[in-house]
Formats: structure tokens, sequence, C-alpha cells
């Protein structure tokens, strides 16, 4: 009877965990395991263990550009996070203005980016705005006499290009949840501040800025993950097989892409997996001390 | 007083200037595609600054919808997301029920080691499930694709719905146990009901990442007639989209209508599944 007992939530759990250690636990353990070997296209079968030659040449050698990769993920977070947390901050207070009629129609208008297939998206910008003949940012340009400009050939302008499409797609998220966390002030505070005549800084900084910030603490959070993990935009604007634009941007987990699927270095861009899911594992370690427990 | 007035009818006026100029941002490239799809060829490959040249036409849609494979992706789209909501709910469901109702050695564990794997990028390991699938003869076969959309979304499920479970008193499970209601019972006849909505908001959002899903879907389905709705849009614009481009744009909106009515359907428990902690990443 004790042994039913013990045993029972586990029998429920049997299905779902077949389904992930066959999905997910299994590829990451193989993954490992190529990680220490030197296949590649021409070592497909007759691969052999290289020890820890990858993940050497990942982390040590400049060439591999995987530091330098590194270096470009963490300049897209921080840029983009604080561009979003900025503005989406300051709309979702316009949106709050109390004499605003039609903020429920600006709203709904404000959630297409959102609610647009993501990867219908990307490409509808990559056609439609950045192409350098017919696209609708150089049409722009040329409309005030300014000659065109390649946005996707040099890393410079691909990398901002690709910020200003992931701001236009994750601002509306990052909006409806400050315009949520704003709703939830209390009113009163304000009332007694406009009493003292604070004006509108003073009442922003000292009481809507501190109120929303750990009701915003894990969106935030979230987001920051997804912005860290983000692959779809700069692949499918820069570097679709067949349609690379020049560019030579890479994040950390395109380049993992890119090392296993184009130049076919598997066993480089296994050991790169291995290292990119361990600081994975450090930051939500990190996170979800920021996070509340009680979710578990 | 009326001067006070004055200013606040700027102040509106301004604000609703911003934001009309936002929105229509926003939108701009939505709006613009629309527009183009309803454009003969020649006109949207135009360089010149114009938003209506020439006269409109559905001849994109009548294109797409009747001379490409459209219907085929549909079909394949629609196949790979039923198939996947049965295989990820059907798993879930009871694992979720079982993190949320008992308490057992390892469970706290069990659920942490889960929302860790819930923020692991599939892409990392897509080469070691490509090659196991070659191995197994599972590449080019809709069952494969079911399995690993399952497997990624099974963990975002679990938690999902144990989230919904908890918030389920326990007194009516324990009221029907009283009454001598087996283990199957209580699960067929009280459990799902309750969780009903929350299994369907779910099930949705399982059903909107299949059907945005193009990496895996053009990784792993490699012939023509087996594209999704997002494999075969992915190859529209790949293949020299400059000339089928207005064609494109026709099939991006076809494809996006269905994801944004469901959204708006849904979009207020999304943001409340996704705020109320358990589902991050």
């Amino acid at each position: 009877m004790n042994w039913k007992r013990k045993y029972q939530p586990w029998k429920h759990t049997i299905p779902a965990f077949i389904l992930i250690g066959a999905i997910i636990i299994f590829p990451i353990v193989y993954t490992l395991y190529i990680s220490f070997t030197n296949m590649n296209l021409y070592h497909w079968d007759n691969y052999g263990f290289v020890g820890f030659r990858n993940y050497i040449r990942a982390l040590f050698k400049v060439d591999s550009g995987f530091i330098e990769a590194i270096g470009t993920t963490f300049l897209w977070t921080f840029l983009n996070m604080v561009l979003q947390i900025v503005i989406a901050f300051f709309i979702a207070l316009g949106l709050n203005a109390p004499k605003l009629k039609l903020a429920r129609v600006y709203k709904t208008l404000l959630m297409f980016p959102w609610a647009m297939p993501a990867y219908v998206s990307i490409l509808l910008w990559k056609v439609g705005i950045y192409n350098t003949d017919f696209g609708l940012a150089n049409k722009l340009l040329s409309w005030f006499g300014i000659s065109k400009i390649d946005y996707l050939s040099k890393n410079v302008p691909a990398f901002l290009s690709c910020m200003v499409l992931n701001l236009w797609m994750a601002l509306p998220f990052m909006i409806m949840m400050f315009d949520g966390a704003l709703q939830s002030i209390d009113q009163s505070y304000y009332e007694s501040a406009k009493m003292d005549g604070a004006g509108f800084w003073v009442k922003t900084l000292k009481i809507t800025v501190p109120s929303v910030k750990n009701i915003m603490m894990p969106a935030v959070l979230m987001t920051t993950f997804t912005t860290f993990k983000q692959f779809d935009i700069i692949y499918l604007l820069t570097q679709q097989k067949g349609a690379l634009t020049g560019a030579t941007l890479q994040t950390i987990i395109t380049y993992v892409h890119q090392k296993a699927f184009v130049s076919n270095n598997y066993g480089l861009s296994s050991a790169v997996s291995i290292v990119v899911f361990v600081l994975i594992i450090l930051i939500s370690l990190f996170l979800n001390k920021g996070l509340k427990e009680e979710a578990l | 007083m009326s001067k006070k007035k004055i200013k606040n009818k700027i102040q509106q006026f301004f604000l609703n200037l911003f934001f009309i100029f936002i929105c229509f941002v926003a939108l701009l490239p939505i709006l613009y595609a629309l527009i183009l799809s309803f454009q003969s060829g020649t006109a949207a490959l135009s360089t010149k600054m114009s938003f209506f040249s020439g006269t409109l036409t559905l001849d994109n849609y009548k294109n797409i919808i009747f001379h490409h494979p459209l219907f085929r992706w549909l079909f394949n789209s629609l196949e790979l997301s039923v198939g996947t909501m049965i295989v990820a709910i059907s798993c879930s469901v009871t694992s979720a029920y079982a993190f949320s109702r008992y308490r057992f050695k390892g469970r706290i564990q069990t659920l942490r080691l889960l929302l860790i794997l819930n923020a692991f990028p599939q892409i990392l390991t897509m080469f070691a499930l490509f090659r196991l699938f070659k191995t197994l003869h599972l590449l080019d076969s809709k069952p494969g694709l079911v399995l690993i959309y399952a497997g990624s979304m099974c963990i975002f499920s679990i938690l999902n719905l144990k989230g919904y479970f908890d918030t389920i008193p326990i007194e009516i499970e324990e009221a029907s146990k009283i009454d001598g209601a087996s283990e199957t019972q209580l699960m067929l006849k009280i459990i799902l009901p309750l969780a009903k909505p929350s299994i369907i908001v779910t099930a949705v959002m399982v059903l909107i990442f299949v059907w945005n899903e193009y990496l895996f879907a053009t990784t792993f389905l490699l012939k023509d007639t087996s594209y999704t709705l997002a494999g075969g849009l992915y190859q529209l614009q790949a293949s020299d989209y400059s000339r089928s481009w207005p064609l494109f744009t026709a099939a991006a909106i076809l494809i996006s209508i269905p994801i944004l009515i469901v959204f708006f359907i849904i979009q207020k428990h999304m943001v409340s599944g996704l705020t109320s902690g358990g589902v991050k990443g």
C-alpha cells in the first residue's frame, strides 16, 4: 500500500517523461557526446574522439567567432531591453492618460505586430521594408532625396535593422504588460502628490516607477530571455540558405545553427551548444532566484 | 478656468496625434503588405514612392489559391497541429494533475528541472535530433515531426495546466472520492471538465506554435508535398522572391488571418497565463 502511494504520482507522469526524455533530454545528452568528437560531413560515421579540442577551439581561438558572437548577443540583449522598457513605459503611460478616450482602440491596433506570426512579419519586413530596390525604407529615403542604403549587407546597419524589427515585434507585449501594471497602481497616491504640488516627472519617478518595478519583474526577465534566444530575426533577415545578404552578424544561437547546418562542423557546433546550455542554466538559476517560488 | 480647458484640449489633441502616429507605424508593414497584395506584379516592383499605383486586383489571391499548393500546405499544417495538440495535451494533462495534487519526493526538483528545460532553445540540439531521426528513418515523416513538436510543447503544457489545477479547490475531488469514484472516473468525470478552459487555451497555444513554426518544418520535411503553411511561405519567398513578391504578400495575409482571429479571441488568457507565473521563456 505504501509502495503504491509512493509511486502513484510518478505513474501519471510516465507518458510525458517518455516524450520529454526522447525529444528534449536525449538530444542534449547526444549533443554532449558529439561535442567530444570530430564529427563533420566527411566523418559522418567514422568519427573519432578528440577530447576537449572543440571546446578549446570555441572558447580560446579568436577565429572561431564564438567570442564575437557572445559579445554580439549581450549587446543585442542589452540594447533591445533598455529601448523596449523605456519606450513601452512611456507609451503605456500615454495610454493611461486620464482623458484619452480612444485608448482601447489604440491598444487593439498596437497589438497587431504581436499577433502576427513572427516569421511572416520578418519575411514581410525583409522584402517589404528593407529590400534595397523596392523596400519601403528606401522609398521613404528617396522621397526625402537621400540615396539608397543597403540595409542588410554590412554588420552595423544589419544589426540596427534587426533591432528595429525586434522592437516592432516585441514592444506590443511590453506595452500591454506595463499597461496592466500601471492600472494596478492605487490612484490615491497621485491625488496626494497633486496636493503637494508634484509635477509630472516627480510623480513618475517617485510613484509610478517604484510601484511598477516589482510587478514588471517577471515579464521583463522573461522578455530578456526571449531576446537573448532570438534566432528568427537575424537568421531570416540576413542568413537564409542561398540568400546571404553579406552581413556576418552572429549571435550564439545563430552561430550554433550555422556551424551545424551550413559549415557542417557538428563537433564544434555541439560544443558551443553545451557551453550555451550551461550559460542558460546559470542565467535561469539566477533569474529563478529573482522570481517568486510560488509557481512551484 | 477656460484657459485650463484649452490647455487640456491641446494636450489631448497632441496625445491623440502621437498615438495615431504610433499606431500607423505599428500597422505600416502590415498595411503595406495588404495594399501590395491587391496590386499587379509590375506595380508592386516599381521603385517610385506610391501607395496606390495601377488598379486593384484579386489576381494574386486567385493565383496563390489555385496555382500554388496552398490547400496542400494548409492541410499539412492542420494535420501537424491537431496531431501535436492531441499528443502534447494527453501526455501533459495527467502529469500536470500529479504535480498539482500529490506531494511526493522529488516533485520540486523535477519542476525546477522542467523550468530549466523549458528555457532551453531547441535549435541547440537540432542537429542531434536530426541525426537521431535520420538513423531511425523518421525524416520526412509527419508523425516524426509531431513527436518533436509535442515534445517541445509538453513542458509548457504541463506547467500551464498545473497552474490551473492549482486554482481548482481540492474539496470537489475529495467529495467524489468519498462517493467511491475510482481514479480514472475521477479524472474523466471531474478533473477534465473542470480544467476544460485551461486545456482549451493550452491547446490553442500549441496550435499557434505549430502553425508558426518554420525551422523544424523546413529542416525535417524535405519533400515539397509535405510543406506546411510556414514552410511553403518560406519557400515561396526563398525562391526568387522579387518575382513572386505580390504573390507572397497575398499568401502571407491569408496565412495570418486565422492566427490573428485566434489571437484576439484568447489574448486575455494569454496575458494572464503568462503573468501568473509557471511559464517562462
